[in-house]
């Protein structure tokens, strides 16, 4: 019996041991979308800063917003809410001001996305990225010049084919675009008739995906649907087959920022780090590496010429005019939040 | 006056534990479920029988709940019918090869469960080791879509439940006294007939108890369906899940799972029925 | 009938081994994707070790474990020692609920304890993790733990007690003794049973205390990545090392209870 008692003792031992060091280290609690920031990035800022980045991601705002809710104290650091949430979360108290003092590299931003609506004079957010929705093809398995539009994906040959978002602006947006209406819509009818369109779209989903929606497409699991530009991009960088189409009723255009929540516990280790990654070459990196486009201005001349004029990441002006800017829906998000619910219930 | 002290403690303690985070935790639960929900915070008053309304008017909320049963059961049925033959056949195997099938089985139970859902996933992918096989021998043309299928996640809750449905069948057909199946034997019963009449209903305590820890969990496994399944929302866990962490219904995730929470009580009752009928047929006979 | 047996024998034990071997044999294939071996690598497990968030999440979940499983078996070793010797009211509605904890699926405790957790306050951490992780431990402990006191000889206790020994003397000097393969048998299901738990950490737990499994998780809902790979080899390389472990104590106990 004794040396069973021996090995366990010794286990215990070596927990004990490797749970001491934990204590040490300087650390940033990162909160951030799957697949949003290069791993090379993290220890770029820990080996010039000797903070530790511990980063753990989630795949839709509402995630995000939920787990932040349960927080009181000791949350993380640094987040990454996309508009509508930055200026919801603001008016519930759940941001903390930003420090500029703290953020020197700010002077680098490009001033058309600052100051915008959703949160008037930057107090609690700074834009990491913006990029597009728009729809990815596998070009082996169908012609890229066949799909044009959201529409398309409507068509029966593609039952049970599609990825599609998990998440509900970004859904709702097409049925919105294909009815004409604005995809920023407060009005119930049109959402109603959003969820109605929606409705029918349902049978050709094969599954929903936000954490990565390349992956599926580069394992052959699907051929068709939505697709982020930076998941494109980096699809492409795999597979050329993969291509990134801006349909004709128009791209979902967002923005995601940095803010520090409330509940955060190393305030000034997270203005190090935004401030960090508000650096030329760092946000170099993330354009190159994720391929959405970055509001740091000075970036831009860095970059490889093939990705400055990579329309997947840059989409010219025309795309840009097409596409509509997600901004606050307010009151009306909960409506939405019903109809998804029942779409996710019930097809 | 010692023994007194040291058992008051010791009930206490368990008791004092057990209801603080078993009874009470439960009855909040329920508490919760008639609540109202709230858009900043968790819930508030009034008391309303929204989120009952909600289950099982709107159609979308009853097919999910419905599917995650017919899920279940099929998982409960493929794990009795290929864990009724194991265990039997493992019972009837000599001591030192029982150890060794047993612990064979025991190691993959022993494994994360998250990493095997992961191992099924790459096995069934598009371009996994299932299809690559079955292409290679010329079965199929092209390549079979099984992942985010149902018939994944079946296969998935089979893969993880399976154990639990031998062990309780094995303990059981353990001490069935064979003597009684010579004895039908003996007495010229076929093999059907003496598995039908003898074995089956010796082991019906096995059976009940086994389809129990397979079926009534197995509706929780949200990263299952997660992971293998697709678009459609298949198990009340998934559904449960959803609510809390996202949807952010706390009201409507509580009325899940009370629903769940009656499954359940139903089961183990039925259960504790049949048990008790066969003790007094027992004492009868 | 012997080479059916054969087959279904074998073609289980492939279902339940080869996902895992794939797994095994992709945490050292150079192919990121695992479609194809293009040769051996050991770098997904050093690239696995370099990442601080997933070794600070091993090591609590390593911590979560040892003071779950610890607490768990104390707990559950008394409780199934007073039911066994002592008759009280309300001993079998403590036992109902007991047997109902253990049978409700994980996600029935993990919102429940959410729920409790949020009215009264509890932050989410370290504290709400460990509770909610010894509440699932507990039926499981007890119920090893009273299945090993059935088996005991109950004039082993008159005898002792006869020799003049006190309640205490004769719970320290008699029964745990005899209980060491029970509790240990308990303290490692326990053990396994947190470190395999997704379910109820995922809604019991916070930012400050991120355990392994919801690491994995988040790590797998993306799909195939190579550093998993190697991390799932870890782990079944460890749940191997604990089935051998609990297997060498049975053994010794056997050798044990042929000397007695």
């Amino acid at each position: 019996m004794g040396k069973i008692s021996n090995i366990i003792t010794s286990g215990l031992l070596a927990v004990a041991c490797t749970a001491l060091p934990a204590f040490a280290a300087e650390k940033v609690y990162v909160y951030n979308w799957t697949e949003y920031l290069p791993e090379s990035v993290l220890q770029q800022f820990t080996k010039e800063t000797g903070i530790e980045v511990v980063y753990s991601t989630y795949d839709s705002n509402e995630t995000m917003y939920a787990k932040l809710k349960l927080i009181q104290k000791d949350g993380y650091d640094v987040v990454f809410p996309s508009t509508y949430f930055v200026s919801r979360m603001g008016k519930e108290g759940m941001l903390q001001p930003l420090d500029r003092a703290q953020l020197p590299n700010m002077k680098d931003l490009d001033p058309n996305l600052l100051d915008k609506n959703y949160d008037k004079g930057n107090v609690y957010s700074i834009p990491y990225m913006w990029g597009s929705t728009g729809i990815g093809v596998n070009s082996e398995m169908i012609p890229v010049a066949s799909i044009t539009g959201w529409q398309d994906l409507w068509k029966p040959e593609y039952k049970g084919k599609l990825l599609l978002q998990d998440d509900v602006r970004e859904v709702f947006h097409m049925a919105l675009k294909i009815k004409g209406y604005s995809s920023n819509s407060t009005d119930p009818k049109e959402i109603e008739d959003a969820y109605l369109l929606l409705k029918e779209l349902m049978p050709n989903v094969l599954l929903f995906n936000s954490d990565s929606p390349r992956l599926p497409y580069l394992a052959g699991e699907v051929s068709l649907g939505m697709i982020w530009n930076g998941e494109a991009y980096m699809a492409e960088q795999e597979n050329p087959a993969i291509r990134y189409v801006y349909p004709k009723e128009g791209a979902n255009l967002w923005v995601d920022s940095y803010v520090i929540p409330k509940s955060a516990r190393n305030i000034k280790n997270a203005h190090a780090f935004i401030n960090f990654m508000m650096k030329a070459d760092v946000a170099k990196t993330c354009v190159e590496e994720n391929g959405y486009a970055t509001p740091v201005l000075t970036a831009l001349p860095l970059l490889d010429e093939a990705v400055r004029t990579n329309k997947t990441v840059f989409p010219d002006k025309e795309q840009i005019a097409a596409g509509e800017f997600q901004t606050d829906v307010g009151e009306a998000l909960a409506i939405y939040q019903q109809y998804w619910e029942k779409l996710r219930a019930g097809n | 006056m010692k023994i007194m002290r040291t058992k008051t403690a010791v009930i206490s303690l368990v008791s004092g534990w057990l209801l603080l985070f078993g009874v009470v935790p439960i009855l909040m639960l329920l508490a919760a479920s008639f609540l109202t929900q709230d858009a900043t915070g968790f819930f508030r008053l009034p008391f309303a029988l929204t989120s009952y309304r909600q289950l099982f008017l709107d159609p979308g909320y009853l097919e999910v709940l419905l599917r995650s049963v017919k899920l279940a059961a099929i998982t409960t049925i493929c794990c009795l019918a290929v864990g009724y033959p194991f265990a039997w056949f493992t019972v009837r195997r000599a001591r030192k090869q029982r150890l060794v099938i047993l612990i064979l089985l025991m190691i993959p139970f022993w494994t994360n469960s998250l990493v095997r859902t992961y191992a099924i996933r790459m096995v069934l992918g598009t371009n996994g080791l299932l299809n690559k096989m079955l292409l290679a021998a010329g079965v199929i043309e092209a390549p079979l879509k099984l992942l985010y299928t149902d018939t994944a996640v079946i296969l998935g809750l089979f893969y993880l439940m399976l154990p639990f449905m031998i062990l309780p069948l094995y303990a059981n057909l353990e001490k069935l006294d064979y003597r009684l199946v010579e004895a039908a034997r003996d007495l010229g019963a076929g093999l059907m007939a003496i598995f039908r009449k003898v074995i089956v209903p010796l082991s019906i305590p096995g059976i009940f108890a086994g389809c129990i820890m397979v079926f009534v969990p197995t509706m929780g496994l949200f990263y299952v369906a997660a992971l293998l399944g697709g678009a459609r929302q298949l198990l009340i866990g998934n559904l449960i899940q959803q609510q809390f962490l996202n949807a952010r219904n706390w009201p409507l995730g509580s009325a899940t799972s009370v629903i769940l929470i009656l499954l359940m009580t139903v089961m183990l009752a039925g259960y504790a029925l049949v048990m008790r009928r066969l003790a007094s047929r027992g004492q009868r006979s | 009938m012997r080479t059916l047996r054969f087959f279904f024998f074998t073609g289980i034990f492939l279902y339940l081994y080869v996902p895992i071997g794939i797994l095994i044999v992709n945490a050292f294939n150079l192919n990121r994707y695992g479609l194809k071996w293009d040769g051996f690598t050991l770098k997904w497990f050093s690239g696995m070790l370099a990442n601080p968030g997933l070794m600070e999440a091993t090591r609590h979940s390593l911590v979560i474990a040892v003071c779950a499983a610890t607490i768990a078996t104390a707990i559950g070793c008394f409780a199934a020692i007073g039911f066994s010797r002592y008759r009280f009211a309300g001993r079998r509605i403590l036992q109902g609920t007991l047997m109902t904890l253990m049978m409700a699926p994980d996600i029935i405790l993990a919102i429940s304890l959410l729920v409790l957790f949020v009215a009264i306050g509890v932050s989410l951490g370290f504290w709400s993790l460990l509770l909610a992780h010894i509440t699932f431990c507990l039926p499981f402990t007890m119920m090893t733990v009273s299945a090993r006191l059935q088996g005991f000889d109950p004039f082993l206790l008159d005898a002792a007690r006869d020799l003049g020994a006190s309640e205490g003397q004769l719970l320290g000097r008699v029964v745990l003794p005899l209980l060491q393969p029970a509790l240990l048998s308990s303290w490692l299901l326990s053990f396994t049973l947190s470190l395999d738990d997704v379910i109820v950490s995922s809604f019991v737990t916070g930012p400050a205390y991120d355990v392994l499994p919801l690491k994995i998780f988040s790590m797998v809902k993306v799909g195939v990545k190579p550093e998993v790979n190697a991390l799932a080899t870890l782990m079944v390389v460890l749940s191997l090392v604990l089935v051998i472990i609990s297997q060498l104590f049975l053994k010794e106990r056997e050798k044990n209870g042929k000397n007695q």
